[in-house]
């Protein structure tokens, strides 16, 4: 009952922040230099009632307060406003998009945690000895290099020279084997996304995993020398676990933060590695909508990708004080 | 840390913890710790080296040359030109002439000397025929100032905004915090593409000062942190009694005696703005592309990707090794402020 009025009041608590997130976006799109209309027109000659009409249509004759409200009672029914460049509905676009990033920014995910938790561990128990240098020197070079060129470095070797790898695209695994050239059944479906998916997601999760190694390296050590550890020492609890029961369950809890708090760094990520992989994820449909002064679509893009970010830190939240008894809920304090 | 340890120990009364503390926090003590702290130490090797080579790339008018195809003649006066190009085009019929053969590597792509490789381009030439080397030299310029620029940016409006939510606290500070919450909700580089674009239309001195929007609220956060535990403190107490106004009281007392923790996070927060810089250009939102900074650089090379494969390498990992020594000297310093990580 108590996480159930936690999740309600952070909930709650998003609001002021979303509503903060489409002001600023809406300020920035429409208080630029860069005029809309003149933007949709691109130099193509026109008259001043063409301008006219353009402007009602899209109610940018009204004033600018106005028009907030209106997109905003639009985005609380879905209404995202209509893309100029696809003239097709924002809400479609971001929604055809989606897929390919969130499967993109989940696989990173997975393999930053499945990779990072163990080495984190390894330097934590091994601490000071080669093992640890080593672990400590990849989160290094992990924190240090830019997703986007891991990504070209990783085509120029795997799918450039090696030709292992493909160096481009990526294959839904929900879609139907058919509609995939040269493919027949789902495992062929799943290898073959499988396949595609490997290079940018070892691109975009390198830095993942390099933040959370030196959090679960740094939480480790904390947590080896700890009072609990020191007394299932003396009472001849083995080693091993020790590691993995006693130490390991309290180190995990930072972890949790950290994904959440990750996540637009994730997604900024995601934008240079759908760029660099020529995935048609949302990041690329930014970037085109940003080169092509889509400006409903880059409000929208912005909206949901601030909104998404929001939601990943609020359900990092919750799940951290449900795994956590010793979380206040923010009440007594 | 051996020695803040046996310093706490051989404290027994609480006055010499007291000095103790004291003793940590100054600047001698944090100097002492770097020089001992070998992960420091390499970092300001190499953030040395770096700053060393962007500040000779200043003055180096040979240099110039060689990266833009004709002589300019930088001097420190005219730091603030570097990044837009304009000034480099060089009239028609003057100076390209000095243009170095462009070396085909098209050849041997995994090779990275240019054919026949010469001791005059290290690393090759770039399709234009600029040399390659001498281009990543001024990139280091663009890349450092881009960075400190910006991590300055927000340093200051974070100190600022910080420094005057946990001063007055109530209202002001939950206004603040929460528009401070709402900028760090958009990602970054999302909010620098936006701001950048439909603000500034693609300037290099736009991008930085999105960037250092972005790092506002971050800064806000820890100096309101400190802040909230300064403001009960004696001397801030007594400062009010003696009827100092809270600006003063805000940037004279409360400002200084923060500063510690921001600086070092200012320190690691410079890799980040030069990650975040890279990633910009090489959507084409930063730098432009005649301007030698390596995102923009890499932006290029991408295209030439299956033809010369180490025009795509270099920049890249010039821009690995600068943001490793500003992130080694940051972790460095960390640890010699906050003495609980370590040993």
């Amino acid at each position: 009952m108590k996480l159930l009025k936690y999740t309600i009041y952070r909930l709650l608590q998003a609001i002021p922040v979303l509503i903060g997130i489409s002001v600023i976006t809406f300020l920035l799109a429409n208080l630029g230099p860069g005029d809309p209309v003149s933007l949709m027109l691109q130099g193509q000659e026109h008259t001043e009632a063409q301008v006219r009409a353009i402007e009602q249509r899209y109610g940018l004759d009204k004033p600018l307060h106005e028009r907030y409200v209106t997109y905003m009672a639009g985005l609380l029914q879905g209404d995202f406003g209509r893309s100029i460049h696809y003239r097709r509905p924002v809400a479609d676009l971001m929604l055809e998009r989606i897929g390919p990033t969130l499967l993109l920014v989940l696989s990173a995910y997975a393999f930053a945690l499945v990779t990072a938790i163990p080495l984190g561990i390894i330097a934590a128990n091994k601490r000071n000895e080669p093992t640890d240098h080593v672990s400590r020197i990849v989160a290094l070079f992990g924190v240090s290099t830019p997703s986007f060129w891991i990504g070209i470095v990783l085509i120029l070797i795997f799918a450039v020279k090696l030709g292992w790898f493909p160096s481009s695209g990526l294959v839904y695994p929900w879609r139907s084997p058919d509609s995939v050239r040269g493919i027949s059944s789902y495992p062929e479906l799943y290898y073959e996304t499988l396949r595609h998916l490997l290079l940018p997601m070892i691109a975009l999760g390198t830095l993942q995993m390099a933040t959370i190694m030196r959090v679960e390296r740094t939480q480790m050590i904390e947590s080896l020398q700890g009072e609990y550890v020191k007394l299932a020492r003396a009472y001849g609890v083995p080693e091993r676990t020790i590691l993995r029961k006693h130490a390991f369950n309290v180190a995990q809890l930072p972890i949790i933060t950290i994904v959440g708090l990750n996540l637009s760094t994730a997604i900024g990520g995601a934008v240079l590695v759908e760029t660099v992989f020529n995935i048609n994820g949302m990041g690329r449909l930014f970037v085109d909508a940003i080169a092509q002064n889509d400006y409903q679509l880059v409000m929208g893009i912005t909206m949901m990708l601030g909104f998404l970010f929001v939601m990943g830190v609020i359900i990092t939240d919750i799940s951290y004080a449900y795994v956590d008894p010793r979380v206040t809920y923010g009440e007594s304090d | 840390m051996a020695v803040g340890e046996s310093q706490i120990e051989s404290g027994s009364e609480s006055v010499a913890e007291d000095d103790d503390v004291e003793a940590r926090v100054g600047w001698r003590y944090t100097v002492a710790q770097v020089k001992r702290d070998t992960t420091a130490r390499w970092g300001l090797y190499i953030v040395s080296f770096v700053l060393f080579v962007a500040v000779y790339a200043l003055i180096d008018s040979n240099l110039s040359r060689l990266t833009f195809g004709h002589v300019s003649n930088y001097r420190f006066a005219q730091l603030l030109p570097i990044f837009d190009h304009p000034t480099h085009i060089p009239p028609p019929g003057e100076g390209r002439a000095h243009v170095p053969p462009y070396f085909p590597l098209a050849e041997q792509s995994w090779n990275p000397l240019p054919a026949g490789g010469t001791l005059e381009h290290p690393l090759g030439t770039d399709r234009a025929g600029r040399d390659y080397f001498t281009r990543i030299v001024y990139g280091t310029q663009v890349s450092v100032f881009v960075g400190l620029i910006s991590a300055f940016i927000g340093l200051l409006g974070g100190t600022l905004i910080g420094a005057t939510a946990g001063y007055y606290g109530g209202r002001i500070d939950d206004v603040l915090m929460r528009a401070v919450e709402t900028v760090y909700s958009i990602p970054p580089l999302i909010l620098i593409i936006v701001f950048t674009v439909f603000v500034g239309g693609a300037n290099i001195w736009y991008a930085v000062l999105g960037v250092g929007i972005t790092f506002v609220p971050v800064f806000a956060r820890i100096i309101r942190s400190r802040v909230l535990s300064i403001r009960e403190m004696d001397y801030i107490e007594a400062a009010r009694a003696a009827g100092v106004r809270d600006r003063n009281i805000i940037l004279r007392h409360v400002i200084p005696n923060s500063f510690a923790p921001v600086l070092v996070y200012a320190t690691l927060q410079i890799g980040v703005t030069i990650l975040i810089v890279a990633g910009l250009s090489f959507l084409g939102y930063g730098a432009q592309p005649p301007t030698p900074d390596w995102g923009a650089m890499l932006r290029t090379a991408h295209g030439y990707m299956h033809s010369n494969v180490w025009l795509s390498i270099w920049p890249g990992i010039a821009i690995m090794i600068t943001i490793m020594g500003f992130n080694l000297f940051g972790d460095g310093l960390q640890d010699a402020l906050d003495p609980r990580i370590n040993d």
